[in-house]
């Protein structure tokens, strides 16, 4: 399989984030093999492959989740917005600031909605009303949530639907107005209609904000990405607009993936 | 030979699918060619056979629709499975034409047959042989994948074009003459009016063929290479 930096495209948006000759290992244990990708700025990227392929270590190197991690490192480096992730001036917390997450199984804390959504404005100790309750209108709007919360924000989060507590932590993980949002496996724990809630909600985020998607569905990367990556046993096999990737892809491997021909 | 799909039953679907396009566009080829031979040899029960017969390529055309749509619903189709099922379903539109065009021709040959013989009838045969050949390459870039043949159909359909205008001179001559046959003419004329019809039907099934093999879409275009 011939893995060429060939696989970066050409990109008619800036070059958000950009993964330069990223590896990465878990103790002597390589997961991520030399990936070169160039994230654009307000579209939807979507990670695609096999369990264990790499994408969601992939995708927590994009805000250094996996720094919590005993006996990693990693080559090459990963830049967002020309600044290097690894740059010793960048502080990991400031970082998470600009780069929100979401995952699969929604995580809601035991509190308040309301609480839950300013939950990161709290440990930074701002304790402003109105500027709370403006954080709470605006995050949970542009989740799509408020309106069905509005009148009883103060209810624990624990009495929304498994679909509203998703959206609940994209508000929260949108409080903070980060660049980027990174979402894994974000309706895996979710029915059909509460995920194309979620989908629909990807699409007009997207406007605000630089979403890395991964997932296993397919249909969902057809329905609600830009681009899509295809990543097998930790090596990016071939990335490009996610309509090519599904009409016409370039490498036989994506073709089996994505067709169920994959042995 | 592709990599058996995890699910055994969407590779019966597929293989079905195309097995029933194969199917049609050999049944759409075989009336054509009866409706022609039943023209040259005046031969009015084998025209009746090819009316007929027509019912058999609309309900394959039906099937095939039913089976793309199934497909669709219950596998997700992508990529080049995708475009199996968008181009059977396309060529099998226009195999039913095909057949169409071949039930008028066998019509009009009926008539022109229940009149004394016509030797300009034989003028029909350059016409008949160029649009079964052109027929013929476009079902062989659909089945064998090979979007060069279905590309080259569009070129060599110019010449069917060609010929399909001499002989509407040569017969609308024959009318201006008052050779007191007018009305076979004028069935002739829409004879080679059909078979000009099925080269052109050919030709977008070789433009679906290109799809299939390339994921190109030649249609409208003054560019046409691969």
């Amino acid at each position: 399989m011939s893995l060429s930096s060939s696989n970066t495209i050409a990109s008619d948006a800036s070059d958000f984030i950009r993964v330069d000759d990223f590896s990465f290992y878990y103790g002597a244990k390589q997961a991520i093999f030399n990936v070169d990708m160039a994230i654009p700025a307000n579209q939807v990227t979507a990670l695609i492959g096999p369990s264990g392929c790499g994408k969601s270590t992939l995708l927590r190197n994009l805000n250094r989740m996996n720094d919590l991690v005993e006996g990693v490192h990693h080559e090459g480096d990963i830049r967002i917005g020309g600044t290097s992730l690894y740059d010793p001036s960048v502080e990991v917390i400031s970082l998470r600031k600009r780069v929100g997450m979401v995952f699969q199984k929604y995580n809601p804390f035991a509190k308040s909605i309301y609480e839950n959504v300013i939950f990161s404005l709290r440990v930074a100790g701002r304790s402003k009303k109105s500027e709370l309750d403006e954080t709470v209108e605006r995050s949970l709007r542009a989740s799509a949530l408020w309106d069905e919360v509005k009148d009883r924000l103060h209810d624990s989060a624990f009495g929304l639907s498994g679909g509203q507590q998703q959206r609940l932590c994209i508000a929260r993980a949108i409080a903070n107005q980060p660049e980027i949002l990174l979402m894994d496996e974000p309706c895996a724990a979710l029915d059909p209609v509460a995920t194309l809630r979620i989908e629909e909600l990807i699409l007009k985020l997207k406007e605000q904000f630089t979403i890395v998607i991964v997932t296993h569905n397919m249909e969902q990367a057809t329905r609600c990405s830009d681009r899509t990556a295809f990543l097998y046993m930790g090596k990016l096999v071939e990335y490009d607009r996610t309509m090519q990737i599904f009409e016409n892809p370039s490498k036989p491997e994506t073709e089996a993936y994505i067709s169920g021909r994959f042995s | 030979m592709q990599t058996p799909h995890i699910l055994r039953d969407f590779d019966q679907a597929i293989s079905t699918l195309r097995a029933e396009v194969i199917s049609m566009a050999a049944k759409s080829r075989h009336n054509l060619e009866r409706a022609i031979r039943a023209l040259l040899e005046r031969n009015p029960e084998l025209a009746n056979a090819v009316i007929a017969d027509d019912d058999e390529v609309d309900d394959l055309e039906r099937r095939i629709d039913h089976l793309g749509m199934e497909i669709l619903v219950r596998f997700h189709p992508v990529a080049t499975d995708l475009r199996l099922v968008v181009s059977s379903m396309k060529i099998s539109m226009n195999l039913e034409r095909i057949s169409d065009h071949a039930t008028n021709i066998a019509k009009r040959a009926k008539k022109i047959s229940a009149n004394p013989e016509l030797q300009d009838v034989t003028l029909i045969e350059p016409l008949y042989a160029l649009a079964d050949h052109l027929l013929l390459d476009a079902i062989s870039a659909y089945s064998d994948r090979n979007a060069t043949l279905g590309a080259s159909l569009h070129a060599r359909d110019k010449e069917l074009d060609r010929m399909h205008h001499e002989a509407n001179a040569t017969f609308g001559k024959r009318i201006e003459q008052g050779a007191g046959r007018s009305e076979d003419y004028l069935h002739l004329i829409l004879i080679v009016r059909s078979l000009e019809r099925v080269g052109d039907l050919a030709t977008n099934i070789g433009e679906d063929a290109v799809f299939l093999d390339a994921a190109k879409d030649l249609r409208h275009e003054s560019n046409r290479e691969l």
